[in-house]
C-alpha cells in the first residue's frame, strides 16, 4: 500500500498584526528549520496542580458558577497547565491583560478556523465605510426597536426581560442596521444566532452553525446585487459600495463579518446588568435617581458577572512568559471573567457596586488602566480592533458603540417601566448551557 | 419558549461494538462528540467510535480538548515516518512523572540517544538473556503453580487451583526483566515496585500526579547515588554461561557523555522510568489480554496448545486486536495539509494507534480475534513496518524512527512466559464467576482502550 503523500502547505512568511506590524506566521515561514532538542520543563513535586482537576471546566458545577474554580486557580496556579484541554490558563488580571494587548506573540484565531472553513469571506469589520454605516445605524436603530420589544413586554402575559427584549435585541438591531426586510428579522436572528454558537466543539451547533453560514450567504447574495444598484443608508449598501479598501463585498464577506464581529456582547452585557440590577433593588433605586450611573451599572456589570469567561490566544512563536516556555501554535485560555474578579485590582470583588471607585469607567483603548484605575475585561473572544486609539474623523470603537446602546436601552427601560422588579420568590442566576457557552441570566421575569 | 438548561454530558454505555448516537448531519454523516474521550463509555468501548472518526473524520479536530486526531493506519503511518513535520518535542512541558526522555526528542538528537542502551533490547544480547528469562518466568511461575504454592496467593477447591493470574505473575514479571537488564539493586527492588506503582498511577490525572511525583523524585534521590558508584565501578550483565555482555543500562547511562557533557541523574531516572514504564505495564497488557483472548476464544487456545510455535502468531494478533497503548502524541513542526485539513504548526496531534490495528481499509473484520488470520503480519519485527503481499503488520510498537525500542524484548518475555505458563499449568479455563463483569452485571467486562484490570483462571492442582 502507498503512504499517503503528506502535502506540505507553508503559510505565507508574514502575517498582518496590529497596525500594520509585519509578524512571521509560523516556522515554517523561517526555511522550514525545526528544533530538534527537547524544552526542559518537567513539573517538579511543589508545581503539582493537584488542588484542581482540569475535567471541572466540562461540569455542571463550573458551568453554573465558575468563580470558585477560577479562584482557586487565581490564588495557587496562575498559569495554569491544563491537561486535559491541552492549553494554559490565564486568570491574574494583569497577565489577563499582557495577553490580549501582545498581538506580536499572540493571535486570536477567526472563527472561520474553528468552523474547520479557513479562508471564508474577509472580515470587513474595520473597513472605514463599514465602521461609520454601523455606528450611524446603530445610533438611528436602538431606540425605536427598544421601544417596540418593551411594548411588547408591556403586553405580554408573564413578561421577561431576558428572554422577551434582550435576546431580540441584538440581532434585530443588526438586522436593521444591514437594512434587511422586516419580514425576514425573525429568519435572521435565528441563523445569525446559531451562527455564532456553532464554533466552538459542539456537533450539532456547529452542524447547524454551518448550516446557517450556507443559508445566510444565499440570502444576502441578492440583497447585495440590489443595495450595488440601488444603494441606501445602511450597512449593507456600505458593504456592497465600491469604497471599500479591499472592494466589494460578497454575500460570504458579508456573513465573515457578522461572524467575526462579536455582536453578541450587547445582549450579554444587558442581560448581566439587569440580572444583577434586579437582583440588588437598593442599586437599581440608586440608579432610577441618576440615570448617569446606567454607564456605570453597565460597565460594573461587565466586570461582575462577565459574559465571555474566556478568550483563546495561541502563541506565534515560542516564548517564555510566566516563568513557563509557552510553545508556538500553544493555546493560552485567557479568562477575562477571573481577571474581573481578582482581588489585588478590585476590592472586595465578588460585590457588584454600581458606585465603585476602584473601577476605570473610560473605554479600555489598547492598554486597560486610564486614570490609573482598570478597567473590566469584557471583549468578546474576537480579534482586537485595528483602530486601538481613534482620531477625530474615525467612527467610534465598536466599545463605544456597544456602550452607548447599551445606556440607552437601559434608560429607556428605566423611563418606560417603573416599579420594575423580579417576579417569583426564585432569584435567577446566570448559567453556561455547554462548555463554551456565554455565562448569562438565561431568564429575567419581571413585574412593573 | 423552552427553559434554557445546562446540557446533560452523561453519555449512555453502549452494547460493545455500538457507538451511541451523536446526531447527523443532513446527508447522514454522522455527527462526532469530542466529550465521548472523556467518558467511562469511551474506556469500555472505543472501537465503534473510532471506526466513525476513520471513516468520516480522518483528520478530526478535538476543539474541546485542543488537538488533531489522526485514525487511519495509512496516516499516522506517514506521520511517524516524518519524524520532521510530525515531531515529538513536548510542547511546553514534558510528562511530569516521566520526565524527558529520548521519547520527547526528534531528528539528530533522538537518534544520538536512541542507541544508548537499545543493545540489551534486541540482537545476540537480548539472544544471550533468553535463558535468564526463561528461568525467571518458571521461578515466578513455580511459586503459585507447583506443589509448595504459596497458599495467599491461591485458592484449592476439588482438585483446581485459581489464581489471578496478573497478581500471580504477569504485573511483576515485565518489571522483574527490565530491572535485570538495568541493573537495578536487588536490595532495592521492593521499593522500586512501589516507586512504580506510584509513578504509572501518578500518569493519570491530578489527584494522583501529586503521588506520582513524589515517587519519581524518591526514585531520583536514590538514583543519585547509584550514578555515582556506577561512575566509578559499572556492573555488568552476563549470558547463561558467566560471560559479560557489557555494561547494563544504568551503568551505560551512567557513564555516557554526550557533547563532553555526562547524562544528569534526571536525565538517568528520566530514562528508567521510562524503560521501566515502557517495559512494565505494556508487557503485562499483552500477556494478559493474549490468555484472555485465548481463553475466550478455546478452538484458537487448544491449537496453540498443541503447537506452542503459535504464540507468535497469537502475541501479534494479540497487539494488533487489543494493544495496551492507544497511541502517540506528535505535534506538526509547520502548517500540514492532509486530507484537506490544514493542520496549523505547533499542534497536537493524536495518533492512535488503537484505530490503526481497526482499520479495516487494511485488516478484514478487524473486530474479530483470529491468530490465523492472513492479513496480519507476525514475522521478525522491522523497523518501517511491513507491507507486502496483502499482510501488513500492527502498529502496537509504532514505525519508523520512533518504534518502540523494547519492542523485541517485550515479544520475547510475552512468549516465553506463556510457554512456560503452558508448560506448568494444565487444564487451564478462565474462572468466569471471578472476573469483572461489564455494566450489565453478566457478560465479561471489555478489554475496551488498554489492557484487562484482572485475569482470574482456574487450572489443575
Amino acid at each position: 500500500m502507498m503512504a499517503t503523500k503528506t502535502e506540505l502547505m507553508q503559510l505565507p512568511g508574514t502575517a498582518p498584526g496590529r497596525n500594520g506590524v509585519e509578524i512571521r506566521a509560523s516556522l515554517g515561514g523561517r526555511g522550514g528549520f525545526y528544533r530538534s532538542y527537547e524544552v526542559y520543563q518537567r513539573q517538579r513535586v511543589k508545581e503539582s496542580t493537584y488542588l484542581i482537576n482540569a475535567r471541572v471546566f466540562l461540569k455542571p458545577e463550573f458551568l453554573r458558577d465558575p468563580y470558585p474554580a477560577l479562584k482557586l486557580m487565581r490564588e495557587n496556579y496562575p498559569f495554569y497547565r491544563d491537561w486535559v484541554g491541552n492549553c494554559d490558563w490565564v486568570t491574574l488580571y494583569n497577565d489577563v491583560t499582557s495577553i490580549f494587548v501582545d498581538d506580536a506573540n499572540f493571535e486570536t484565531r477567526a472563527k472561520a478556523w474553528f468552523y474547520g472553513m479557513p479562508g471564508f469571506g474577509r472580515d470587513l469589520r474595520e473597513e472605514l465605510p463599514v465602521l461609520w454605516a454601523f455606528a450611524s445605524g446603530i445610533d438611528r436603530h436602538v431606540v425605536p426597536i427598544a421601544e417596540e420589544l418593551i411594548a411588547g413586554l408591556k403586553r405580554a402575559g408573564a413578561p421577561d426581560l431576558a428572554t422577551g427584549v434582550f435576546d431580540r435585541l441584538d440581532t434585530y438591531l443588526l438586522a436593521a442596521v444591514l437594512g434587511l426586510p422586516r419580514d425576514d428579522w425573525d429568519t435572521f436572528a435565528r441563523r445569525y444566532r446559531a451562527m455564532m454558537e456553532g464554533w466552538h466543539w459542539h456537533p450539532s451547533r456547529e452542524q447547524d452553525g454551518k448550516d446557517a453560514i450556507a443559508r445566510l450567504s444565499t440570502y444576502f447574495a441578492p440583497l447585495l446585487d440590489a443595495r450595488r444598484a440601488v444603494p441606501r443608508d445602511d450597512l449593507l449598501s456600505a458593504l456592497a459600495s465600491g469604497e471599500l479598501e479591499s472592494g466589494p463585498a460578497t454575500a460570504e464577506d458579508v456573513v465573515a463579518t457578522l461572524l467575526e464581529g462579536d455582536g453578541d456582547t450587547l445582549r450579554g452585557s444587558l442581560i448581566n446588568m439587569w440580572g444583577l440590577l434586579l437582583s440588588n433593588p437598593e442599586q437599581l433605586a440608586d440608579i432610577r435617581g441618576d440615570p448617569s450611573l446606567a454607564k456605570r451599572a453597565w460597565q460594573e456589570g461587565l466586570r461582575h458577572t462577565t459574559p465571555v469567561l474566556t478568550a483563546k490566544r495561541f502563541a506565534r512563536q515560542e516564548v517564555e512568559r510566566f516563568g513557563r516556555l509557552i510553545p508556538e501554535g500553544g493555546l493560552v485560555v485567557c479568562s477575562g471573567a477571573s481577571g474581573n474578579r481578582d482581588a489585588a485590582i478590585f476590592d472586595d470583588p465578588d460585590r457588584f457596586d454600581v458606585r465603585r471607585k476602584d473601577l476605570c469607567y473610560r473605554e479600555p483603548r489598547g492598554q486597560y488602566r486610564a486614570d490609573g484605575l482598570p478597567a473590566g475585561i469584557a471583549f468578546g473572544p474576537g480579534r482586537p480592533s485595528r483602530y486601538p486609539a481613534v482620531p477625530e474623523d474615525r467612527p467610534r470603537s465598536l466599545y463605544a458603540i456597544t456602550r452607548d446602546a447599551a445606556v440607552a436601552v437601559s434608560n429607556l427601560i428605566l423611563a418606560e417601566l417603573p416599579g420594575l422588579g423580579l417576579a417569583g420568590a426564585e432569584r435567577p442566576e446566570p448559567f453556561c448551557r455547554w462548555p463554551g457557552d456565554l455565562h448569562l441570566y438565561r431568564e429575567l421575569p419581571v413585574t412593573f | 419558549m423552552p427553559t434554557a438548561i445546562i446540557e446533560r454530558t452523561d453519555i449512555p454505555l453502549m452494547p460493545i461494538g455500538e457507538a451511541y448516537d451523536m446526531g447527523r448531519a443532513p446527508d447522514g454523516k454522522p455527527l462526532f462528540d469530542p466529550r465521548i474521550f472523556d467518558s467511562r463509555e469511551f474506556a469500555r468501548n472505543p472501537y465503534p467510535y473510532y471506526r466513525i472518526l476513520r471513516d468520516h473524520y480522518p483528520v478530526y479536530h478535538d476543539k474541546l480538548h485542543n488537538c488533531f486526531y489522526l485514525t487511519r493506519y495509512d496516516d499516522i503511518t506517514t506521520a511517524y515516518m516524518d519524524d520532521e513535520g510530525f515531531n515529538t518535542i513536548p510542547k511546553g512541558a514534558s510528562n511530569p512523572v516521566l520526565g524527558n526522555t529520548q521519547l520527547e526528542l526528534s531528528g539528530v538528537e533522538h537518534r544520538r540517544r536512541r542507541n544508548l542502551y537499545g543493545q540489551h533490547l534486541v540482537g545476540n544480547s537480548l539472544n544471550a538473556r533468553i535463558p535468564a528469562i526463561e528461568r525467571l518466568a518458571s521461578e515466578m511461575i513455580i511459586r503459585f503453580s507447583g506443589s509448595g504454592a504459596d497458599e495467599m496467593a491461591t485458592e484449592n477447591t476439588a482438585g483446581r487451583r485459581t489464581v489471578e493470574l496478573g497478581k500471580a505473575f504477569a504485573n511483576e514479571f515485565p518489571i522483574r526483566v527490565v530491572c535485570q537488564v538495568l541493573g537495578f539493586p536487588e536490595e532495592a527492588q521492593d521499593k522500586f515496585f512501589y516507586w512504580y506503582y506510584s509513578m504509572m498511577t501518578g500518569l493519570g490525572g491530578s489527584e494522583t500526579a501529586r503521588q506520582g511525583l513524589e515517587a519519581r523524585q524518591d526514585l531520583e534521590d536514590y538514583v543519585a547515588g547509584l550514578v555515582v558508584e556506577r561512575r566509578a565501578n559499572p556492573t555488568f550483565l552476563c549470558d547463561n554461561d558467566g560471560n559479560s555482555m557489557g555494561e547494563d543500562i544504568i551503568s551505560k547511562l551512567s557513564r555516557t557523555q554526550i557533547d563532553g557533557d555526562w547524562l544528569s541523574v534526571e536525565e538517568v531516572t528520566s530514562n528508567i522510568a521510562l524503560i521501566v514504564g515502557g517495559g512494565g505495564e505494556t508487557t503485562r497488557g499483552a500477556i494478559l489480554n493474549m490468555w484472555y483472548l485465548l481463553l475466550s476464544h478455546p478452538e484458537q487456545f487448544a491449537a496453540v496448545r498443541a503447537d506452542p510455535s503459535l504464540f507468535q502468531q497469537a502475541i501479534h494478533e494479540t497487539l494488533r486486536h487489543s494493544s495496551s497503548i492507544g497511541g502517540q502524541p506528535r505535534h506538526t513542526s509547520y502548517d500540514i495539509t492532509m486530507r484537506g485539513v490544514t493542520i496549523p504548526g505547533g499542534s497536537l496531534v493524536n495518533c492512535v494507534d488503537f484505530s490503526a490495528n481497526h482499520d479495516d481499509r487494511v485488516f478484514k473484520e478487524p473486530e474479530r480475534f483470529d491468530i490465523f488470520r492472513d492479513d496480519l503480519y507476525t514475522g521478525k519485527l522491522i523497523r518501517n513496518g511491513y507491507d507486502a503481499e496483502g499482510k501488513h503488520s500492527h502498529m502496537a510498537f509504532g514505525v519508523g524512527p520512533h518504534l518502540c525500542p523494547g519492542a523485541w524484548i517485550s515479544l520475547q518475555e510475552s512468549i516465553l512466559g506463556s510457554e512456560v505458563l503452558l508448560k506448568h499449568l494444565k487444564n487451564t479455563r478462565m474462572n468466569l464467576d471471578r472476573m469483572p463483569k461489564d455494566i450489565n452485571g453478566v457478560t465479561l467486562a471489555p478489554i475496551g482502550g488498554g489492557a484487562i484490570r484482572e485475569l482470574w483462571i482456574d487450572f489443575d492442582a
